[in-house]
């Protein structure tokens, strides 16, 4: 069992689901404001660090 | 783009604006997404279910809490969560209305509050809207007192909406319970279109059933809502089996005949859930929401032709709107006929006007951000301009 695997996978999709909410409030132009941009750049570098860690477990 | 080989994915949400008039209270939210990715397999809340084995005893997730809170946050004594706003109407209908009783609806009923009535046999009757599309307490009091000659019985429930589907005009709901109840008769009120966006009290209204739709107005999965009442009609409402087998002697606990046992499990009752802190936030900002639907029914009401069905200022979101003087015109010419308005919206990224719809339409403003409003206004004065039409 690879909790640590499990755990990395539904907060990737939690991060993915914060990603889509933004492309849902700026739809349909998709211009981010400020703010906007920094809650996308967050939940990007969050979400390469738990694939990062997807890689470490079933690699 | 698929999901799988035969079902594309959803994206509308992500791609384009969408005030088609059903969908906007019922999209959901963030949270509501995360938890019904956890909660994706159809027994997923029942893990934890412990005796006496029904759904609004779970403490794990929170149902149980929940329930309190949903009772307490519409200001009625108990609630019970349903597979829709209909199967609400069902179970009050099947326990209030005995075969061949009068029961009142309006003319602005739901098609399932009829068929819920008639699966009870009520003998139907209707309350006329008024000249503005209204519901009156004076014209529900005159077909009370109309059905009770014509019938010799005094109707045994009155249904009627908060918020109606077709202007989406709120109604004078305290003074209809208050002329009902003159008569005890007791007051259904179909929230589809007020729990959930708009602040709801079911004792200052003084009906006795509230119901809600989860999909429609909780942001929540369908199919959900819920039913609550207070304490004079729950152990009517919420009564449990006495159902006993004959050869096996089993009998079945504390499940609710009119619940079926369990009703929300899984997805349905997770989002419920899940959105109900921001469903509770929300409403307390109905002013913000109306004040959108205004602006935006301004914008198009700039467009020469164009009037407003629904009562104005408008006090909802949801509005019907006439646009026989304007965009019906282009449609009479245009070589997309009637498809011209949907078409020029999608391509300006607006969904959810019914494609070919030129004449009278609805749409609901609801959840948008003050950039999308902007956007919309622009979009349909864009798109009359484009067509020729004058934008005062």
């Amino acid at each position: 069992m690879s909790r640590r695997a499990v755990d990395a996978l539904f907060q990737a999709l939690y991060l993915l689901t914060d990603i889509r909410f933004i492309l849902r409030e700026t739809a349909p132009v998709h211009e981010l404001d400020d703010e906007q941009k920094v809650r996308a750049g967050t939940a990007i570098e969050k979400l390469k660090k738990q694939v990062t860690i997807l890689e470490e477990e079933l690699s | 783009m698929k999901c799988t080989a035969d079902i594309d994915t959803r994206d509308v949400e992500e791609l384009y604006i969408n005030i088609d008039p059903i969908q906007a209270g019922g999209r959901l939210t963030v949270d509501a997404q995360k938890a019904a990715l956890a909660y994706s397999d159809g027994y997923s809340v029942c893990d934890n279910c412990r005796k006496p084995f029904r759904l609004d005893y779970i403490n794990k997730p929170p149902i149980a809490e929940f329930h309190r809170d949903c009772a307490e946050w519409l200001n009625m004594d108990a609630v019970r969560l349903v597979p829709g706003a209909r199967r609400g109407f069902q179970a009050v209908a099947s326990s209030m209305v005995e075969k061949g009783d009068p029961v009142l609806l309006t003319a602005l009923s739901h098609y399932t509050e009829f068929v819920s009535l008639e699966q009870a046999g009520a003998d139907i009757h209707e309350i006329p809207m008024d000249e503005h599309h209204h519901i009156t307490a004076d014209n529900a009091a005159a077909r009370i007192e109309d059905v009770t000659r014509k019938t010799g019985k005094t109707p045994s429930i009155l249904f009627v909406e908060h918020v109606d589907y077709q202007y989406g005009n709120i109604h004078e709901i305290a003074g209809i319970a208050k002329v009902a109840h003159q008569y005890d008769i007791p007051v259904l009120l179909n929230g589809a279109y007020s729990v959930g966006i708009m602040p709801v009290d079911g004792k200052a209204l003084g009906v006795d059933f509230v119901i809600g739709s989860g999909h429609k107005s909780m942001a929540a999965p369908a199919p959900s809502g819920l039913v609550a009442t207070t304490d004079e009609y729950a152990d009517i409402v919420f009564r449990t089996t006495q159902a006993k087998g004959d050869i096996t002697g089993r009998t079945f606990g504390i499940k609710e005949v009119e619940m079926m046992g369990c009703t929300l499990m899984g997805v349905t009752v997770v989002g419920l859930m899940a959105s109900f802190p921001a469903v509770k936030e929300r409403v307390l900002h109905w002013d913000r929401e109306v004040k959108n639907s205004n602006l935006v029914v301004d914008a198009l009401c700039a467009i020469d032709g164009t009037r407003v069905e629904s009562d104005m200022p408008r006090e909802h979101t949801l509005t019907r709107i006439n646009t026989l003087d304007s965009f019906d015109k282009v449609a009479e010419i245009h070589k997309k006929r009637g498809y011209f308005l949907s078409n020029a919206l999608k391509k300006k990224g607006v969904i959810g006007v019914i494609p070919g719809s030129t004449r009278v339409w609805k749409f609901n403003t609801y959840g948008l951000t003050d950039a999308q409003i902007a956007h919309l206004c622009r979009v349909f004065q864009e798109i009359a301009r484009e067509n020729g039409l004058t934008v005062s």
